[in-house]
């Protein structure tokens, strides 16, 4: 289950960066190589077969990169509209794996929030993480689920 | 620029409606990221929330009707995204209308229109197209 659920959100953020920004060169690793002092972070609450969450963790040159390359435009700080088109942009990868998905469980997203560091850390079944590298910069996803009892 | 080629369709009124839509979109964005005041916004920020509200609207059924035209399977799913969208910008519409300090709530519902809208032509849109094709009927080789 969690190798799946990995590759899965691997595989649509690698689809959504190449149809959205065109990028193709995509790689993923562990996230304890993930160095990034500061990043922007949306949580995508998932309910149904399984309730947890996802946080997609943008460091800030990541987000600007990506804003950048779909508006034409140059960006140089995260303000509310860089974080808007973020956020977005997580709830579609979101989407795309509970699509992707959908013949093995039943599962909804819930509007993507800004997550605040700090909280505490939830204890979750399925627990597991992963960067991605792309010629932008890195992305690091942590997912943490419960089967629903 | 925000439109780009690979994103016809190979279905001239629909790819002439997408062309329309990321021109808008794009003189909205640019309105919207100026430096100007404010204040000297507005009105064009007012021009293309009524646009959006109308052009949307009548973009997403001449779609629906090609969706249906052609037995696209994904219809009804495609369909939601639609709905959804319809009603994302109704509920800002009105937000933007009853707030008195509303420019936050536009640099958010321009981030998300941009990233919403390139999704939704670049992927979502496509595969009407790859069915079409598959059929036959239209679309274009890519």
């Amino acid at each position: 289950m969690i190798d799946k659920l990995y590759k899965t959100f691997v595989d649509a953020t690698h689809n959504v960066f190449k149809l959205m920004l065109n990028i193709s060169d995509i790689s993923d690793h562990p996230a304890d190589d993930f160095k990034s002092d500061e990043t922007v972070d949306i949580a995508i609450g998932i309910v149904g077969d399984l309730k947890g969450e996802v946080i997609y963790r943008f460091p800030v040159s990541t987000s600007l990169n990506m804003v950048n390359i779909m508006s034409g435009m140059q960006f140089e700080e995260v303000d509310v509209f860089v974080t808007s088109a973020i956020s977005e942009i997580a709830n579609i990868i979101s989407g795309n794996v509970l699509t992707a998905l959908s013949e093995d469980m039943k599962c909804d997203i819930l509007p993507p929030e800004q997550y605040k560091r700090g909280e505490e850390d939830k204890d979750y079944e399925i627990k597991t993480s992963s960067c991605i590298s792309t010629t932008i910069g890195e992305i690091c996803l942590e997912i943490g689920l419960n089967r629903a009892s | 620029m925000l439109w780009k080629d690979e994103y016809e369709l190979g279905v001239p009124v629909i790819d002439a409606q997408h062309k329309e839509l990321f021109r808008r979109v794009e003189s909205f964005l640019q309105v919207l990221r100026s430096k100007d005041r404010w204040e000297d916004k507005i009105p064009q920020i007012n021009e293309t929330l009524e646009f959006m509200k109308r052009y949307v609207v009548e973009h997403f059924r001449d779609e629906e009707e090609y969706q249906k035209s052609i037995n696209y399977p994904g219809y009804k799913y495609h369909k939601q995204i639609h709905d959804d969208m319809v009603q994302y910008v109704q509920e800002v519409s009105k937000q933007y209308e009853q707030s008195s300090d509303n420019e936050d709530l536009m640099q958010q519902f321009g981030g998300r229109l941009l990233a919403w809208l390139i999704n939704h032509v670049a992927a979502e849109d496509q595969l009407i197209a790859d069915y079409a094709k598959k059929k036959g009927m239209s679309g274009n080789d890519r």
